[in-house]
């Protein structure tokens, strides 16, 4: 390897880290929903790429600031959230696991379906902000928009620490998670931290969606299946129910990507990371931060 | 009693009254059966197809029709089955059409989906041992080269993309011997994307360019970055891209990112729609595509006006659906198809004889040659994305 391989090396997993805050945040909204409810939302990344779309439905009908695609995409997911909750949830008996995971299979594939019956499956162009911007830093050169998606990304998980860590609702979400008869006991309505979690992962689900297309340029109902499939991944490797976890997980997993792409080429990047996944499926179950002694 | 009888004449006269014109005088209609993906990611394809089949019937229709061989006219018909881009559902889909009296079926969108479903069709025609299914298929889309060998009653309308290729990298060398190097990109995971690209880099390496490398990426991959990273590196002169438009607008705004920005920049024929100005119109600026549709001659702007009114848009897809449908009204009145319930098999028959026996047809850009192995040799032009659409760049002559 000479001087330009190696520097083409690092500005690839730079690139992977960046564009891995999508993944981070797209990792806090599964877990959020397992922490809270102890059940896996399949149509997360589905709901997040649709929250995207609705943006650019309100974007062509009003003039505004590419920026505003971002407030639309997070306000749409917000709604979007409520709604997978009613449908997916709310009427689905929560005792067996299996009915509320094929509830949001069901859920994934339609929302997949009304994009495409709503674009014909046509990719559309999503506003990027900054998209001209290059960083000089020595020989590497980081992208603007990356740059912005990664910022945002970092100040959406900051506020969400904030709100579980330092609000009432917080405190309420977190009672729900740990001790839900407790919490019951105490006055808290679980339904209604249940609906609020929904919107919550929603509308940083949606922020999410914007990311993603203005990092790629692109909106396209494909989208979906490969970012549920990260977002898994990232819940797992941070462990089920850690937002901390899931930050992390989601940049390594980003710059992990882009590693593996750079050495082994597209056809084996995806293999390593899903050995990545066995890996800690086996090693370690509950995450990049549980216990060693969390296995069994 | 009289009353009574009068009161029923004049209901029995009203109901005749009444009866739609075609139940007095029994217009027939044939209905064409179209099938490809009218769901999932190349939802789009399908509605084109179906746009452009309709847009052909109303115009065959318009001008009094079809005649049967039983000296009676008929209208088309067209219905449209939604295969999922999956070739299980594509077998079962077209089981479907021929178990009713349909004569022949126009479709797929896939090429993954004709290359299994010309498969379970008899692969000699005659061939008692064979207890493949006797029914003819014409494949509007399928692009993927050398399909329709796979079986005697499978028939393709679809460009040879290793003609066009080879004609626009020589055409390339022609117009730009500056021009000595070629980098490749390409959709891996896509059949189509995929045997094109060996076509490109085939042509390419036949006609003197050096290729320097090739980036492969997936079909729904969300970064190019190290792959357009590897592309900047090479500085090649042409940049030859096989992907379908989600892919090619992505690698296009990373190049536009990375200031990669070849002498010239070749695209898959596929990418010649609209979805890619749709997507990335100002990074597509300059691809020159070659493509056997564009809005040039009077057929095809009446034909793309048509399909427009039905909800599609006119590309070098959907073109061939509308062609087939004029070819199909030629083959039921050279060959007297009947379009009988009694006379299914005989029809199907028919109509393969008839497909099988074209030496040429009408196409919208001129006449389409046909193969011995039941391919179509249609006429190409090269489009280049400018000022936001595509325009005309070369005819080259045939």
């Amino acid at each position: 390897m000479d001087l330009l391989d190696l520097i083409d090396a690092v500005q690839s997993v730079a690139d992977g880290v960046l564009f891995g805050a999508t993944y981070s945040l797209l990792g806090i909204g599964f877990t959020l929903i397992f922490g809270v409810m102890h059940k896996i939302n399949l149509s997360y990344a589905a709901a997040s790429i649709g929250a995207a779309y609705a943006s650019l439905l309100v974007m062509s009908v009003v003039q505004a600031p590419a920026v505003l695609a971002f407030v639309a995409a997070a306000a749409a997911g917000g709604v979007i959230g409520g709604l997978v909750y009613l449908v997916g949830f709310r009427f689905i008996p929560l005792a067996n696991p299996l009915a509320t995971l094929m509830s949001t299979v069901g859920l994934l594939l339609l929302i997949d379906e009304i994009i495409v019956h709503a674009t014909d499956g046509v990719p559309l162009s999503y506003p990027a902000l900054f998209s001209d911007v290059i960083v000089q830093v020595g020989p590497f050169g980081l992208r603007g928009d990356l740059m912005f998606v990664f910022a945002l990304g970092c100040v959406c998980m900051v506020l969400l620490l904030l709100l579980l860590y330092r609000t009432r609702l917080g405190l309420a979400t977190r009672a729900v998670s740990q001790q839900p008869t407790a919490s019951l006991l105490c006055g808290i309505s679980t339904t209604r931290v249940n609906v609020l979690t929904f919107v919550i992962t929603g509308v940083v689900g949606g922020i999410a969606g914007a990311m993603t297309g203005a990092a790629i340029g692109m909106l396209s109902p494909l989208l979906s299946l490969p970012l549920t499939v990260k977002g898994l991944i990232v819940t797992v490797i941070g462990g089920l129910g850690s937002i901390p976890g899931a930050i992390i997980a989601g940049l390594i997993v980003g710059g992990l990507e882009n590693a593996f792409q750079f050495f082994r080429g597209v056809s084996e990047r995806d293999l390593y990371i899903m050995l990545l996944l066995f890996a800690f499926l086996v090693f370690r179950p509950g995450g990049i931060f549980a216990k060693s002694s969390g296995r069994d | 009693m009289r009353r009574l009888h009068a009161a029923l004449a004049v209901l029995l006269a009203g109901s005749m009254l009444s009866l739609p014109g075609s139940a007095l005088a029994q217009e027939r209609t044939v209905k064409i059966t179209g099938f490809g993906a009218k769901s999932g990611v190349v939802r789009v394809f399908g509605i084109n197809s179906e746009a452009a089949m309709k847009a052909a019937a109303g115009e065959i229709n318009s001008k009094g029709g079809i005649t049967l061989g039983d000296g009676t006219k008929a209208k088309f018909a067209v219905d449209f089955l939604d295969d999922r881009c999956n070739a299980e559902e594509g077998i079962s889909v077209v089981r479907r059409i021929a178990s009713t009296d349909a004569f022949v079926a126009v479709g797929p969108t896939c090429s993954n989906v004709a290359e299994s479903l010309f498969g379970i069709l008899q692969k000699k025609v005659g061939d008692a041992s064979d207890s493949g299914l006797q029914f003819p298929i014409i494949a509007d889309v399928a692009a993927k080269g050398g399909l329709a060998k796979i079986s005697e009653w499978a028939f393709r309308n679809v460009p040879s993309e290793f003609e066009m290729y080879k004609s626009l990298i020589a055409w390339v060398k022609k117009e730009h011997p500056d021009l000595k190097t070629m980098y490749g990109g390409v959709e891996k995971d896509f059949a189509h994307s995929n045997a094109t690209y060996g076509v490109m880099k085939g042509q390419a390496e036949g006609a003197g360019l050096q290729v320097l490398g090739t980036s492969e990426w997936l079909l729904n991959d969300t970064t190019f970055s190290t792959q357009v990273r590897d592309m900047k590196r090479a500085n090649a002169d042409i940049v030859a891209i096989s992907a379908h438009p989600f892919t090619t607008c992505g690698v296009l705004k990373e190049m536009a990112r990375q200031g990669v920005k070849p002498k010239l920049l070749i695209g898959l024929t596929s990418s010649s729609s609209i979805e890619t100005l749709q997507g990335c119109a100002k990074q597509a600026e300059g691809i020159i595509i070659p493509t056997s549709f564009a809005p040039v001659t009077p057929e095809a702007k009446l034909a793309a006006e048509q399909v427009a009114k039905f909800g599609g848009s006119a590309d070098l897809h959907s073109a061939a659906a509308y062609e087939i449908m004029f070819i199909l009204k030629d083959v039921i009145e050279s060959q007297k198809i009947m379009a009988k319930p009694d006379t299914v098999q005989a029809d199907r028959n028919k109509m393969r004889a008839g497909l099988a026996a074209l030496k040429e047809t009408k196409g919208l850009l001129g006449t389409v040659g046909r193969t011995a192995d039941r391919e179509a040799i249609k006429p190409y032009l090269y489009v280049h994305a400018k000022d936001g659409s595509w325009q005309v760049l070369h005819k080259p002559t045939l």
